[in-house]
């Protein structure tokens, strides 16, 4: 069976197609859910920020012009929510200041992988600044080249670049560390 | 250390995109930069995670809070009604200024933008005004005749009458006559029967006087001449 194309269930959703707009919710969430997940560091902060992205997109629908495909407006919104997130979460904490650690052990919120390695790299993840967190996640895990990377970041792609080339720095630390 | 060319060829490595000299500069610094090393092993390692990331179910939740039913305008509020009137309202006025007409006859529709009959309705016109003329001179036909009735039962009531007045008249002249006639006749009559008692009255009474000495004056055969 054929599944209609993004543009399609977004044309429907904006006429007031709940039907299509879950169809298209259903399609992304559990993208935006990880994605949460990688950000926040925790399911319930995940879920919360998941929910705020999808309103927020939904508002904004009609903004969408199809120019560039869904998914990277997707993550754009997203994004700028999760940057919303953490400005009313840690209001004192900069994009580029490396965050705090919450816990000195392993935090429970990654309790639920079941795989060791994917608790490593999201523990890892969670000790690089925000900038950087959002262009590993956009790079490795959302697949984006960069200049997606830097258009959905507001960015140059240099300078996507860059903080990719700093958070690998962290990364390599953080993670032998985790090996070790 | 913030090194552009090395940023800019981790990027191209990742997006696989090296030119063979960018490959060979990429080998070199992998071989002699352990800095650079380091980075692009945990590139991949990170890259391998993230394929191999353990994905979690998403849990239940409100889907339907996200979505809110936009209005839906109602018909008077459609945008489009002001212009649909105008455009009618000038529509009207052109059907009205080029004398556009609609006609429905005997099931059958026609329009047209012109005042003149078509020629079914010149017939009928035509059909219509001899049924009029035809139905004017059959009622004025009708009172000539009734009128030339009533003049004829007029002139021979008057006829009659004038022939029962004037037969009358001369009945009536005729009787007077008659009656005139006998009248004179009686009156001769008597002047006559007068005469002739007088005469013999005379005679009576020469008789009586003295008897034929005197002949008598009137003899009996004189009457006759009277």
């Amino acid at each position: 069976m054929f599944e209609k194309r993004d543009e399609q269930l977004i044309s429907q959703a904006l006429k007031g197609n709940r039907r299509a707009w879950l169809a298209l919710i259903k399609r992304y969430e559990s993208q935006i859910y990880h994605y949460g997940i990688r950000m926040t560091g925790n399911t319930h902060d995940a879920s919360d920020l998941m929910q705020d992205i999808f309103v927020s997109v939904y508002r904004s629908l009609g903004n969408y012009r199809g120019e560039g495909s869904f998914k990277g407006w997707l993550f754009r919104v997203a994004h700028f929510r999760c940057i919303e997130f953490y400005r009313r979460k840690r209001p004192e904490q900069g994009l580029d200041d490396t965050p705090e650690p919450e816990c000195e052990q392993d935090c429970p919120e990654t309790g639920y992988f079941r795989d060791q390695t994917s608790a490593n790299l999201m523990q890892a993840m969670q000790r690089l600044p925000l900038a950087q967190k959002a262009v590993v996640e956009l790079k490795f895990f959302g697949q984006f080249t960069f200049d997606e990377i830097a258009e959905q970041l507001g960015l140059s792609a240099n300078t996507v670049k860059s903080r990719l080339y700093s958070a690998l720095s962290k990364l390599k630390l953080e993670l032998e560390v985790e090996n070790a | 250390m913030h090194n552009p060319n090395h940023e800019d060829l981790l990027a191209k490595w990742l997006e696989n995109s090296l030119s063979e000299s960018e490959r060979q500069e990429f080998e070199s610094l992998c071989i002699n930069d352990e800095d650079f090393a380091r980075r692009v092993e945990n590139a991949n390692a990170v890259a391998m995670m993230a394929e191999q990331f353990e994905e979690v179910p998403v849990p239940s939740w409100d889907r339907e809070s996200t979505f809110t039913a936009p209005e839906r305008p109602r018909w008077w509020q459609w945008q489009g009604l002001p212009m649909a009137s105008m455009a009618m309202s000038a529509l009207a006025m052109v059907m009205v200024v080029s004398g556009f007409r609609v006609d429905v006859a005997d099931g059958r529709l026609s329009m047209g933008f012109s005042d003149a009959p078509d020629q079914q309705q010149i017939a009928a016109m035509m059909d219509q005004k001899i049924t009029d003329y035809q139905q004017s001179n059959q009622a004025l036909f009708t009172q000539y005749v009734d009128a030339l009735n009533t003049q004829q039962q007029k002139n021979s009531a008057e006829l009659t009458q004038y022939l029962l007045s004037s037969s009358r008249q001369e009945r009536r002249e005729d009787f007077a006559e008659l009656v005139k006639f006998i009248n004179e006749q009686r009156s001769d009559d008597q002047r006559f029967y007068a005469r002739q008692i007088n005469n013999l009255q005379q005679e009576i009474s020469a008789l009586e006087a003295g008897y034929s000495t005197v002949p008598p004056l009137v003899s009996p055969n004189l009457t006759d001449d009277e």
